[in-house]
């Protein structure tokens, strides 16, 4: 198979609405935060608020605590946006990366807590499992990385891409995806590993 | 077996890492690999970057107003309380205790020179018959009658935006005490208190309580979170006031340095 490396380049064919180098774009903002600029920070978040709020529900489920880890994270952004230059990461993908460990952090010092809302997560997993549709990503800031993973994730099966999903972002194990998702070991197992080869496949064609 | 040498097994080993799906001594040996060989480590971090670009892959959902107001009124504390800090002279760079120390010995110097004085009178009494536990009993009461004296060791005067004092604030170390009277016209709506804060060097604002609505008020607290404070500050916040982790959450009304009593 042929790597689509032309969709990589030339984002505006299927990626519609996205700037021309969205990268760009939010790194020149994070550099007029790292110099204070604070209706710079206010872009920032208009511009990724949603994004990363979405991210923040689907790791931690409570509202109130995703709101918490918004509120969190764009005040470390506000402190620490100097640091950014550094990581190498897309910008998108380096808010994310503030955003899951914000909400990981949040998960685990709610360990005693959660156990009563597990029921909650749990059911809001099923659903989404339950589902058929690809999940209605919107596109339009992700970096060309994340492009590459979402069209290789995209060629999975559902719940493959689903439980991959789970396990990469509430940094689950095999075991407790399957206590999460009531299912046996051996299928969550199987959906994994079938996923990532397939990605893996995949991805390799994007380099 | 070097895994280096195995790329399709290497690919594999270092998606399932990166996933977080590899587990337990499989896991430690691939880390112990990956910290061996750049080619191991290489493949690590690959699938890590790529891994990572699932947290841009979610479904957006539009926050509630609120978080960004709560973001901006954070934001201006910290402006107002970066501003503040600079430029308030310390008086000295000794540790509290040491000051603290001083006007202490000071204020002994007077007790004793008291207590001498009376031991001269009670001398003389003592001619008179008086026995040493009578004696005793009014030394303690002389000494609790100092104890007793309101002391104000530490002075500031909170000022607002307009440099109109609101709030003067003195402390007391001996009865762990901060009062607080407020001097301007400001009173905060019903659903909002007022909070003071402690603005120490080089470490996040400390909470020294919620202002009552009262002109007058007491605050208990200890010598330690004001020592070697240069400045202090209140903020207006949602009833009842905000958790000190968090720092303030609203708009700093008033501020002033902290000085240390000496005339």
């Amino acid at each position: 198979m042929k790597g689509p490396i032309g969709g990589l380049h030339a984002p505006g064919t299927e990626n519609q609405g996205m700037n021309a180098d969205p990268d760009l774009h939010l790194l020149s903002l994070l550099d007029r935060v790292a110099a204070r600029d604070e209706a710079a920070l206010r872009q920032l978040y208009d511009a990724t608020a949603a994004k990363l709020y979405g991210l923040a529900l689907r790791v931690v489920g409570k509202p109130e605590w995703a709101e918490d880890c918004l509120q969190e994270t764009f005040l470390q952004v506000w402190r620490s946006a100097a640091d950014y230059r550094a990581s190498l990461s897309p910008p998108m993908a380096w808010l994310g990366m503030l955003v899951r460990s914000r909400s990981l952090d949040l998960l685990r010092r709610g360990q005693a807590q959660r156990q009563a809302q597990t029921d909650d997560l749990d059911d809001h997993l099923a659903e989404t499992l339950a589902g058929d549709a690809p999940d209605p990503v919107d596109t339009t800031l992700a970096s060309q990385q994340a492009w590459a993973l979402h069209q290789c994730l995209g060629r999975l099966d559902h719940r493959q891409r689903e439980v991959i999903s789970l396990a990469y972002l509430r940094d689950l194990s095999h075991t407790e995806l399957a206590t999460r998702l009531s299912l046996p070991l051996g299928t969550v197992k199987t959906w994994i590993r079938r996923g990532l080869d397939q990605l893996r496949q995949c991805m390799a064609n994007w380099h | 077996m070097n895994i280096a040498r195995h790329p399709e097994l290497l690919d594999r080993l270092a998606a399932a890492w990166a996933v977080g799906t590899l587990h337990g001594g499989a896991r430690r040996r691939f880390e112990q690999q990956a910290r061996e060989h750049a080619t191991v480590r290489t493949a690590a971090l690959l699938w890590q970057e790529r891994m990572s670009s699932l947290t841009e892959l979610q479904p957006g959902v539009q926050p509630p107003p609120r978080v960004w107001t709560r973001i901006h009124q954070q934001v201006q504390a910290e402006r107002v309380l970066v501003q503040g800090r600079a430029p308030v002279p310390r008086e000295t760079a000794a540790p509290w205790w040491q000051r603290l120390g001083l006007w202490q010995g000071m204020g002994l110097t007077g007790a004793f020179a008291t207590v001498a004085a009376l031991g001269v009178a009670l001398n003389l009494n003592s001619q008179l018959g008086q026995t040493r536990t009578e004696l005793t009993a009014q030394l303690q009461a002389v000494q609790a009658e100092l104890a007793a004296m309101p002391r104000a060791d530490y002075v500031a005067v909170l000022n607002d935006n307009q440099a109109s004092a609101a709030v003067l604030v003195t402390f007391d170390p001996v009865r762990r005490q901060l009062h607080l009277q407020r001097v301007g016209s400001f009173q905060e709506a019903e659903d909002r208190s007022l909070q003071l804060w402690a603005l120490p060097p080089g470490s996040g604002p400390r909470s020294l309580g919620v202002l009552t609505r009262e002109r007058l008020l007491q605050l208990a607290t200890d010598p330690a979170v004001v020592n070697g404070v240069p400045t202090l500050a209140i903020s207006l916040e949602p009833r009842g006031g905000v958790p000190e982790a968090g720092g303030p959450t609203g708009p700093v009304l008033f501020k002033g340095a902290l000085i240390q009593r000496q005339i």
